[in-house]
């Protein structure tokens, strides 16, 4: 009885829990938190312009709209306490914010979150009830063929594409025009890279921002279609479920050494070569060049995909990543004005309104020589004394050079370049490499040996983001190994190993059962020191 | 009970401490705040050492090292047990042939990379053609205590404006650019970087960045800029102000140590 009681009372006063917590509580101890370590990006005032802002994009959140993209609640309601908790437990994956979970004490992310509702006066009106929106449960099925066709149907219907594209790269034909409610550019999700979806990965966190929108940008909420009996809610399910099976089922894992396994014959040398199906694909992420001026803080390539193969004379690479515009593209010319007034730069000259159609490029790097040691030419791109063989790939022209970069700055082709094919494909472009192991020039081009470990880096631009130059995204140095096939001799000394092993074995057995014969049936006697 | 006898078995015990040891090793040593994966060759190195431990424990007595022996010498000889011995004639020469077929097959791998952490630093340095000799120095903002909230508020905005994309939010060196390099950025949270460096150390990294490396600290991969190129000699040091203020840490003095924060 008296339990009860004390579970009802309990029951009570969590309910009110979140009125109570923000009428009785001092906010000094968050607001300490808040300028200590959220202040640089957020603000003083909250209003998302910190010292730090103009060098993200997505920006920082300005609190004082009370407008939050990751809710659990209706469009245009306020964020509930756990909403907030969520983000700044979790972060918020694809942008800058970081988990704050393990970083900063309980207490302490409880507190900067009250402290953080108070830059708003809509927090303070308790009178407002805010409840999170009923969700139902995930239907199952959802990786069936059957449910992934409903799902792209009403993908198609509902107009998803319009922002996101056919295939879902964010290359829609609303894409160039999207802005947040502030005004800044807002690229429509990439929905290939669920690990990137600032909400979450899950089919589940998919079908909240389907039933939520993301207030504040162009993403709109669909529970008003479920009430129109547009759709059910199981096909609003199977649509997230769709979105979902877009990205590999796994955050891709990086992985240092790139295998290109050897084949017999011609090797694929155009981009959708149905060979290209059959061959594990390499994750490599880029981020913006930081480190030489003019520096780049808005990559618009988050990674590469990359694929090798030879065949002892020839190697074939193949190089696929996500771009949203087919650059140039004229009608992309606002969006990355909007980019370039929007980020921060270090040269005045030229003016953000001098919007460019910069073409798409992609750089890969090798050693002009594969090293014996560790050493290697500086990663971004060599330098003056120790230059860089690169491939250059360039979309308009649409050819690829190879050339000896020194420097970020100086690029001298070379005479021979690589064959290169490629393809835009709604929102990505696939590029193949081709070009033999061995080349005459072998001062400067690298020579491919199979069996080593050959550094390679990737560098990527995407034209209609402002991106040319220095302006672009960069990875460190991983390694292309042109695997050898395994000759059947390997398996001769483990065989040698295994007889040696199984010889000895049956020689301690033997032996002991003698012993164990003379003396007796496992007793503590003497004479058995040397047993084993 | 079937389960004390076990427990209380020398042997069993034994093999339970080395499958105990090996959990720990591989699965929660990574977990460990500030810890990392235990390479392969390590944990071999750690296994060794538990087994010659559980050896010496075994055979420190008499008694024990012969109840120890029993279950080995049972399983080579009992008649009743002829299947664990087949078992392990098949096994044991199964898993040295996978071993040695692991060790001859030709994988390549990428080179190990060995990497100076905190690299003897030079005497002095150019910064932007003057002279600035490292050796005795200490930050020269720390000479107007009545200054140095302001130059702390300008090193946080200069930390945020530059360094933030790699070293992130909470100083550890976990900034949304971080997974697109390697070696890892810095972590001053960290009890091993500016905890146990010169503040003079620091502005040398700072103001030289990654090509200014000496060769043991591997300049080619480091995606640390040269900031002498983007910040004057005063920001480094306010940014190098905020950093200890930031974390907490107190930089090591030039009274305690001759040799100028070089681990």
């Amino acid at each position: 009885m008296k339990a009860d009681r004390t579970a009802l009372l309990a029951a009570v006063l969590l309910s009110v829990y979140p009125a109570i917590r923000l009428s009785a509580q001092d906010t000094t101890a968050g607001k300490n938190v808040y300028v200590k370590w959220c202040a640089g990006c957020h603000g003083e005032t909250g209003a998302g312009d910190g010292p730090a802002a103009s060098t993200m994009l997505p920006r920082p959140r300005n609190f004082t709209g009370a407008v939050y993209k990751v809710r659990t609640t209706a469009s245009g309601q306020l964020p509930t306490d756990a909403d907030l908790m969520r983000a700044i437990d979790d972060g918020l994956p694809g942008s800058a914010m970081p988990a704050w979970k393990g970083r900063l004490s309980d207490g302490e992310r409880r507190d900067v979150m009250a402290y953080l509702k108070t830059f708003s006066s809509f927090f303070a009106d308790t009178s407002q009830h805010i409840a999170a929106l009923t969700f139902s449960k995930e239907p199952g099925g959802g990786a069936g063929a059957a449910a992934l066709k409903e799902g792209r149907l009403f993908y198609d219907s509902i107009g998803c594409r319009k922002c996101h594209g056919d295939q879902g790269h964010g290359d829609g034909p609303s894409a160039p025009t999207l802005k947040d409610d502030a005004g800044f550019p807002i690229y429509a999700a990439d929905l290939h890279q669920s690990w990137r979806f600032r909400g979450g990965p899950t089919a589940a966190d998919i079908y909240r921002r389907l039933r939520t929108g993301l207030d504040g940008t162009p993403m709109p909420s669909f529970s008003d279609l479920i009430d129109q009996k547009f759709l059910t809610d199981e096909q609003l399910w199977r649509l997230a479920q769709y979105v979902r099976s877009l990205s590999p089922a796994e955050t891709p894992e990086v992985r240092d050494v790139i295998h290109a396994a050897q084949i017999a014959g011609a090797l694929p040398a155009a981009p959708d070569d149905s060979a290209w199906a059959r061959l594990d694909r390499y994750w490599f992420p880029l981020v913006g060049q930081v480190i030489r001026k003019p520096r780049w803080f808005a990559p618009a390539v988050s990674g590469v995909w990359v694929q090798a193969v030879h065949n002892g004379r020839e190697l074939a690479l193949r190089v696929s990543w996500d771009d949203r515009s087919q650059s140039p593209d004229t009608a992309w010319l606002a969006f990355e004005r909007r980019v370039l007034e929007t980020m921060a730069s270090d040269d005045s000259s030229p003016p953000p309104s001098a919007a460019e159609p910069w073409p798409d490029q992609l750089a890969v790097q090798f050693p002009r020589h594969i090293p014996d040691g560790m050493e290697r030419p500086y990663f971004l791109m060599g330098a003056a004394t120790d230059p860089v063989y690169q491939w250059r790939w360039t979309s308009q022209p649409r050819r690829a050079v190879a050339g000896l970069a020194r420097g970020i700055d100086q690029f001298d082709a070379l005479p021979s370049a690589p064959a290169a094919q490629a393809v835009y494909d709604h929102g990505e472009w696939r590029v193949v490499f081709t070009r033999a192991l061995a080349t005459p020039d072998t001062a400067n081009d690298v020579q491919l040996a199979t069996g080593r470990a050959i550094p390679v880096a990737f560098f990527a631009w995407d034209g209609s983001d402002g991106e040319h130059g220095s302006r672009m995204a960069v990875s460190t140095w991983y390694f292309l190994a042109l695997d050898r096939p395994t000759p059947a001799s390997v398996v001769v000394s483990p065989l040698i190993a295994m007889v040696v092993t199984l010889g000895l074995g049956m020689l301690v057995i033997v032996r002991a059962q003698r012993r164990g014969g003379q003396g007796g049936q496992g007793g503590r006697g003497a004479g058995r020191r040397s047993g084993v | 009970m079937n389960w004390r006898r076990y427990a209380d078995h020398p042997f069993w015990q034994a093999a339970a401490l080395l499958v105990a040891a090996f959990v720990v090793i591989v699965y929660v040593v990574p977990l460990l705040p500030g810890s990392a994966l235990v390479p392969k060759s390590v944990v071999l190195q750690y296994m060794a050492t538990v087994l010659v431990g559980v050896l010496i424990y075994v055979s420190d007595n008499e008694e024990r090292w012969s109840r120890f022996r029993e279950p080995i010498h049972a399983a080579l000889v009992e008649p009743r047990l002829r299947p664990v011995r087949a078992g392990l004639l098949v096994a044991v020469p199964a898993l040295v042939g996978l071993v040695a077929y692991g060790q001859v097959r030709t994988t390549v791998a990428a080179p190990p990379n060995l990497r100076s952490i905190h690299p003897a630093p030079p005497s002095e340095i150019t910064f932007r053609g003057k002279t600035i000799t490292l050796t005795g120095l200490d930050n020269p903002l720390r000479q107007h205590a009545e200054s140095l909230p302001a130059y702390t508020a300008d090193g946080k905005r200069i930390y945020y404006q530059n360094c933030l994309p790699c070293h992130g939010d909470h100083l550890d060196g976990q900034g949304h650019y971080a997974p697109g390099f390697n070696p890892l950025p810095a972590n001053f949270q960290d009890n091993g970087t500016i905890a146990q460096l010169t503040e003079s150390f620091v502005f040398w990294r700072v103001a030289k960045g990654g090509p200014g490396l000496p060769r043991e600290g591997t300049p080619w991969n480091s995606a640390m800029p040269r900031w002498e190129d983007f910040l004057t000699e005063r920001e480094i040091w306010s940014v190098i102000v905020f950093l200890y203020d930031q974390t907490g840490w107190k930089p090591r003095t030039w009274e305690k140590t001759e040799s100028g924060g070089a681990k």
